[in-house]
């Protein structure tokens, strides 16, 4: 079920908030694991029973990290989980892409197993790798209750998309957790900004995407609004739902850690990285760069780790060779930004256009259906493709467009937030802000809405990861 | 004081929240929609097998969208900010221009006016090639061709696609009949052509098919009751005042009776039964059939039209025939050409292939 979906908006969200907010407080975990199940049965019922299965293995190695006496023992439990949870996500996730790849180089015709991906499955995956670690670290507590650990686990508002939470960082409000009007209404608030973002930016740059697809009259100004509409696409796509995850978990008394920070203001591909998918970054850095060795090695074992992290954050995001070279392409950047000093001291202005210019050929790469289209994608983008400047047809979606462009420009800088801020600080204008603001959320709610009911919705590009 | 404010903005939020909310739940489902003209999804019903599968929550969500309410307000805001907020310059592909809702029919589908050729020229193979018919070609401009580009739309290339039927259609005489419409002849609110505005048009197929062209003083111009909201009403969602329907009456067409072959039954030429159903543009010889016969039992003489035809020819077509003592209207679309023959005894009688642009360039369901 996606969050920008009438079933969710208004079938499913009330009910469980109905339900949560009457429930005693010993129950609210059993009322949010057992609707956290319904979500996500709904959408792949079958692998309900993979998701049941996943929250007993981490929950039973948790248990018996927690309960082994001697350190080879809890090694072994953790060495359990890691090795079946990542078989598991082998299995479905990367199994065809192996053997696809293997029956390429060899010549063979293995059969592909062809298996259905279970929604979110890189994502509590790595939550539940780690839950396991950081018992196994000394880091987290273990979790007795199953219930608690199942809700955790299964939580629907960051069930399928992120951001990917750490028990470390949920364990005391899985026990014990405080609710408030306040808190209601400032996770709606966060709710609504994040479903704006997706219906009415995200789903209409996917629109144009769609479009020029379709269109028999590419030009290469087409190919860069495509690319860049792609760029504010994920990105409006994938921290709107961030947003709803965060503004959710408060509804329900969680405190998610943030997942976006306006990535495109960065000034390096290291920046970028600090304030894109955060909890994915974050993730790898604790649990695959700094256990290699980070960057306090030598030269040699720091490129081979840089390599192998981000070949990783490549695969994590798909089971194909261009996300692997997409991965391995910000290794290189990252490498070429600790060698080349000057890069540094270039102007701000030049640095931001660098990594935009950057990211984006990464971002083609990423969308295109195979690393032969991506070639041919770049290749238009830089009037190598024989196409004209311009058509007809890109002047008048460039025109139908350019507000869109325009706003969603503004919306990937601090700029709105901040004057948002400024005028809640001020003695005269935070009144107006404070009666504004529930105005543009009513707004907000009533416009997406008539988008869902239109049936014009996309569905959220991170399901497939 | 501020957080006072906050904590009432709030309420009033999850109060609008709860009250669709509610209505979604405990509002009564719809039949149908009457601005989109088409049936609304039910109430899937849960089994066992469709929860396994999943196909519930599949129908379900399809439930959910259509059996929304407010369904059509809901629409229209989401026309209203797609178009005038974020200025886009259409919505769901039709667009405004000057006050008239239009299609975006762009660009020229060659491979589709090829394939349309291509059935047009197995008909002329099968029934006419032998008969001695006359016959007369007529591609129907949609109001695009003229509101498309003076207003900054992509249009198609009608040149193009007029060069290619009347290259390829050789044994047809090509009639162009741009020059006898404006966009004003047109409804506002749908795709088709007004029938009080096509006396220029009728005209010109007259001359072309050898008989005397309709006079205004022939007719008697009456205005319906009921509001008609095109199709493209539906499609925009935007807010459009409703229009009215005119038939161009006479004595002649009263005396008229039109056979429908699919329920062997008559009608008049002016259907009004049609006029309380999902089209009442259906009022013109009771709108898309596959096969109908006027039969005219005043005609001077005893001539036969036999006209291939899309939703267009329903209304053109009472203008054609006081010549005629029988006229023939096939469509296509609904009867595979190789069967027309099983209905239609082809004799030499005037043809007349009158297809709009919009299904010439968008060609897949002539058969």
């Amino acid at each position: 079920m996606l969050f920008s979906s009438i079933p969710f908006l208004y079938y499913f969200l009330p009910a469980v908030l109905i339900v949560y907010f009457l429930a005693p407080k010993a129950l609210k975990n059993t009322v949010l694991l057992v609707f956290s199940l319904v979500f996500y049965g709904w959408g792949e019922p079958k692998y309900l029973f993979l998701m049941i299965g996943s929250i007993l293995l981490f929950y039973l190695c948790g248990l018996a990290i927690g309960l082994s006496k001697t350190r080879p023992w809890q090694k072994f439990w953790l060495i359990v989980s890691v090795v079946v949870s990542l078989t598991l996500l082998g299995i479905f996730k990367y199994a065809d892409f192996f053997v696809e790849s293997f029956n390429a180089v060899t010549g063979l015709s293995i059969p592909l197993l062809r298996l259905a991906l279970p929604v979110g499955i890189s994502f509590y995956t790595f939550q539940c790798l780690s839950y396991t670690i950081d018992v196994y670290r000394g880091n987290a507590q273990v979790q007795k209750n199953p219930i608690s650990f199942g809700t955790y686990v299964s939580l629907f508002p960051q069930l399928i998309a992120g951001p990917i939470v750490r028990y470390v960082d949920v364990a005391r409000e899985l026990e014990n957790r405080t609710h408030s009007w306040d808190q209601v209404a400032l996770g709606l608030r966060r709710f609504l900004i994040g479903l704006a973002k997706k219906v009415i930016l995200a789903d209409n740059f996917a629109l144009l995407m769609k479009l020029f697809r379709e269109s028999g009259e590419q030009s290469v100004l087409f190919y860069w609004m495509y690319a860049i509409a792609f760029m504010l696409n994920i990105y409006f796509d994938f921290s709107g739902y961030s947003c709803m995850a965060i503004g959710l978990g408060k509804v329900f008394g969680f405190h998610f850690i943030e997942n976006f920070d306006y990535p495109y203001m960065s000034k390096s591909i290291g920046e970028f990285w600090r304030r894109w998918h955060m909890s994915l970054g974050s993730w790898f850095r604790d649990y695959v760069y700094i256990p290699l060795g980070g960057n306090r090695v030598k030269t040699g074992r720091w490129v081979f780790n840089t390599l192998v992290v981000w070949m990783l954050t490549g695969l994590w995001h798909g089971a194909s060779w261009n996300f692997v070279l997409w991965g391995l392409l910000y290794a290189v950047f990252l490498m070429i930004e600790k060698w080349v000093p000057f890069l540094k001291k270039m102007p701000d202005v030049l640095r931001r256009f660098y990594v935009l210019l950057v990211v984006m050929l990464g971002f083609v790469l990423f969308n295109a259906a195979d690393i032969a289209q991506a070639g041919s994608d770049i290749a238009c983008l830089f009037g190598f493709g024989g196409l004209p400047l311009t058509s007809p047809e890109t002047l008048y979606y460039l025109r139908s467009y350019a507000l869109l462009f325009a706003l969603g420009f503004v919306g990937a800088t601090p700029l709105v937030r901040n004057t948002v801020n400024r005028l809640s600080a001020g003695e005269k204008t935070c009144k107006v802000v404070s009666i504004l603001e529930p105005v543009v959320l009513i707004l907000l709610l009533l416009v997406c809405t008539g988008y869902l009911v239109d049936g014009s919705f996309s569905p959220f590009l991170y399901f497939r990861f | 004081m501020n957080k006072k404010i906050r904590a009432i903005g709030a309420a009033c939020l999850v109060a609008v929240w709860a009250g669709l909310t509610a209505l979604t739940w405990f509002g009564p489902d719809q039949a149908e929609s009457v601005s989109e003209r088409r049936p609304l999804e039910q109430w899937p019903g849960i089994t066992g097998e469709s929860l396994w599968s999943g196909s519930f929550m599949e129908d379900f969500g399809d439930y959910s969208l259509d059996q929304y309410p407010l369904r059509d307000p809901f629409r229209q805001i989401k026309s209203l900010f797609h178009y005038y907020a974020l200025q886009q310059k259409d919505n769901n592909g039709i667009y405004i221009a000057d006050g008239y809702a239009v299609k975006m029919e762009y660009p020229l589908n060659t491979t589709s006016v090829n394939y349309a050729i291509g059935r047009f020229q197995h008909i002329y193979d099968t029934y006419l090639k032998d008969s001695g018919s006359k016959v007369v070609f007529a591609p129907v401009p949609d109001k695009g061709c003229y509101l498309a580009e003076e207003n900054g739309y992509l249009s198609m290339d009608y040149k193009k696609m007029f060069t290619m039927l009347r290259e390829n259609l050789p044994w047809a005489e090509f009639v162009d009949i741009t020059d006898c419409l404006e966009g004003t002849d047109y409804y506002r609110t749908d795709t088709h052509w007004r029938q009080e505005r096509l006396l220029d048009v009728a005209g010109k197929l007259s001359e072309a098919l050898g008989v005397t062209a309709p006079r205004a003083e022939d007719f008697t111009v009456t205005q319906l009751d009921t509001p008609f909201y095109g199709v493209y009403y539906g499609q925009a969602a935007l807010p459009m005042n409703p229009e009215r329907i005119y038939l161009m009456e006479s004595p002649l067409l009263k005396d008229c009776r039109v056979f429908d072959h699919e329920t062997g039954q008559y009608t008049p030429v002016y259907n009004l039964d049609k006029l309380s159903g999902r089209d009442p543009y259906e009022v013109y010889l009771s709108g898309t059939r596959a096969l109908l016969t006027v039969e005219n039992p005043n005609a001077p003489t005893d001539r036969e039209l036999v006209v291939f035809r899309d939703s267009f020819g329903s209304s053109l077509v009472p203008l054609l025939v006081q010549d005629y003592a029988k006229v023939t209207l096939v469509d296509i679309r609904y009867v595979a050409s190789d069967f027309v023959g099983q209905f239609v005894d082809f004799h030499g009688q005037d043809v007349l292939f009158l297809y709009s642009t919009l299904v010439l360039n968008s060609s897949s369901t002539l058969k």
